[in-house]
């Protein structure tokens, strides 16, 4: 069974589709990039996903169970996190606190003590590299630390699917190169399987082992990262062909 | 654990050496007593704007439906005074919860949630005037319920506030420091981001809303059996919401003792300004648009936080004027 089957996924807004009938499987422990041009519908389906922007019309489960029509929070209980690419942290709490928040609400079915939600926040805080910043109030950090914060956030959720957006916008190549190795561990010890949607190619070339490309809403590739990026059709929805002029 | 309630036992401790100083003027004591009540007003507040943000301009009309409940309960149906109470706050947690439902499944920013909330005092208003066989309507309504006992005296009735304010203290701190506060501190901060992180945003505010109402129907019940008469401006829009609103953002919005500091502060300058009632209210409008336009977080908390940076600027200027000294030696 699939970690997470979409099928016939839809998002309108005031009619206009922008993800437009989507089906796609994922399976356990995949890194599967989500990419295509501006306005493509990717953040739209990982938002559809997770419910944030729940979908018009389709269906989206996780391990067989339908996450259509549950809130947010609730979907985050189920085991997905996500990160957004304007990074979501509480600023008036610490590092470590942000962390907190995540191993107190993220798991569902349980009511973990705070020395337990501490015990996880400390955990992704080593995983992620901040321990040592714990104590740094979140308002004083770089963008790339806020996006580790969050990352770490949803680390300590304990999360089975983690859906990335557009998390290596920005980065210089010091930072790039660690959110890749920070999301290949995520993968590799820990067992989460990563959907991320991306623009900056060479980290997708390098770690996403599945490329699906969206246009206007609708899958128009989906392969080895190396053969996809070759495909006219993904070629033409990038760059454009001659008869767009 | 001690250190986290050392505030509130500190801050009961000075307010209740207040009647040493006025017990021998009985008006004083009802300005200081009153003072009390809009500290429990104001904190309950506190809980409900502080904490989760939404703006309820209907502190008076919540106050108002434990007066007005715990009085036609105890006076007409002979329910006990302390169980008429009970079941008034718990009307008032009722009413308070559901507004806060209407704004979370509405999805009302703090403003709607304030414009719905004031319609709801308007219409409370209203309904006291309307119902005057109920509530006494423009001649108000006499209470007997109390008025032998303990809260009839002049003193008595102080510590009685006193200790409710001090109840309040304490469940407001339990509240900051348990899964609920973090709960509260999380959708305070960004409300999408709590979502992600699994906080059932929409439930926690309604917990807000339905636990602040409850101390705001308990406060303004106590409150109607203590003074034995309540009427229409007891519990109006301009002589509760916009004070208590005053007192919030001047001591601290969602601090502890913030509320404690902005009752005492308005309270003090009420008096100071006895003769000038209309100044009066001019003044509370003129503060609530400076406390809302330059201090966002309260005035007191803006003024400490300038005053610390400051001082440590002053401290590193002054590390840095001694260097040389102590380079040359």
């Amino acid at each position: 069974m699939p970690v997470l089957e979409l099928t016939g996924v839809e998002k309108h807004f005031g009619g206009l589709p922008a993800v437009d009938g989507v089906d796609l499987r994922i399976e356990d422990e995949e890194i599967v990039a989500l990419v295509g041009p501006n306005g493509a519908g990717k953040s739209t389906l990982l938002k559809a996903i997770n419910g944030l922007q729940p979908p018009t019309r389709g269906s989206v489960r996780l391990a067989g169970v339908e996450l259509v029509g549950l809130k947010t929070h609730v979907v985050r209980q189920r085991g997905v996190a996500m990160v957004l690419q304007h990074p979501q942290v509480f600023e008036s709490m610490t590092v470590r606190e942000n962390a907190i928040v995540g191993g107190l609400f993220g798991v569902g079915g349980e009511r973990p003590s705070a020395a337990t939600a501490a015990q996880r926040a400390d955990d992704a805080l080593t995983f992620t590299g901040l321990i040592d910043r714990a104590e740094v109030d979140v308002g004083a950090l770089t963008l790339h630390e806020k996006r580790t914060v969050e990352f770490a956030r949803a680390l300590a959720g304990q999360p089975k699917l983690l859906l990335l957006d557009e998390v290596m916008a920005g980065l210089n190549d010091t930072e790039l190169a660690a959110s890749i190795e920070m999301i290949r561990a995520a993968r590799n010890e820990l067992g989460i399987t990563i959907i991320w949607v991306e623009h900056v190619m060479n980290a997708v070339m390098s770690l996403a082992e599945r490329v699906v490309v969206l246009h206007f809403g609708r899958t128009i590739a989906d392969g080895v990262p190396a053969d996809v990026m070759a495909e006219d059709d993904v070629i033409a929805a990038y760059l454009g062909t001659g008869g767009d002029r | 654990m001690i250190r986290a309630y050392a505030p509130i036992a500190i801050a009961t401790a000075v307010l209740a050496c207040v009647p040493a100083l006025f017990a021998g003027s009985p008006s004083m004591m009802t300005v200081v007593t009153a003072g009390l009540v809009f500290a429990a007003y104001a904190i309950a507040f506190n809980l409900i704007f502080g904490s989760t943000g939404q703006l309820f301009l209907c502190t008076g009309a919540l106050a108002g439906i434990g007066g007005f409940g715990s009085a036609i309960l105890s006076d007409r149906l002979g329910v006990p005074m302390v169980l008429s109470i009970g079941i008034a706050g718990a009307a008032a947690s009722v009413v308070g919860g559901a507004l806060s439902w209407v704004a979370v499944s509405r999805s009302l920013g703090t403003i709607f949630t304030g414009i719905v909330t004031l319609t709801f005092s308007l219409a409370f208003q209203n309904f006291v005037l309307g119902r005057g066989d109920l509530t006494g309507g423009e001649n108000g309504l006499r209470i007997s319920a109390g008025s032998d006992g303990v809260l009839d005296h002049q003193v008595a009735p102080y510590y009685v506030f006193l200790a409710l304010v001090a109840v309040y203290l304490v469940l407001f701190r339990r509240i900051q420091r348990s899964r609920m506060g973090w709960a509260f501190r999380a959708l305070r901060d960004d409300e999408v981001a709590a979502k992600l992180a699994g906080v059932a945003v929409a439930r926690y505010r309604i917990y807000a809303g339905a636990i602040g109402s409850a101390m705001l129907g308990v406060a303004g019940a106590v409150f109607a059996h203590h003074r034995s008469f309540i009427g229409t401006t007891t519990y109006g829009f301009a002589n509760v919401d916009i004070r208590v609103l005053v007192m919030v953002a001047f001591g601290g919005i969602g601090s502890l003792l913030g509320p404690i500091l902005g009752a005492t502060a308005f309270t003090a300058l009420d008096e100071v300004l006895v003769d000038y009632a209309q100044l009066r209210e001019v003044l509370y409008g003129v503060v609530s648009v400076v406390l809302f336009l330059g201090f966002r977080r309260g005035a007191a908390p803006t003024i400490v936080d300038s005053w610390n940076r400051r001082s440590s600027r002053w401290s590193v200027a002054k590390r840095a004027d001694s260097a040389p000294e102590a380079d040359s030696r």
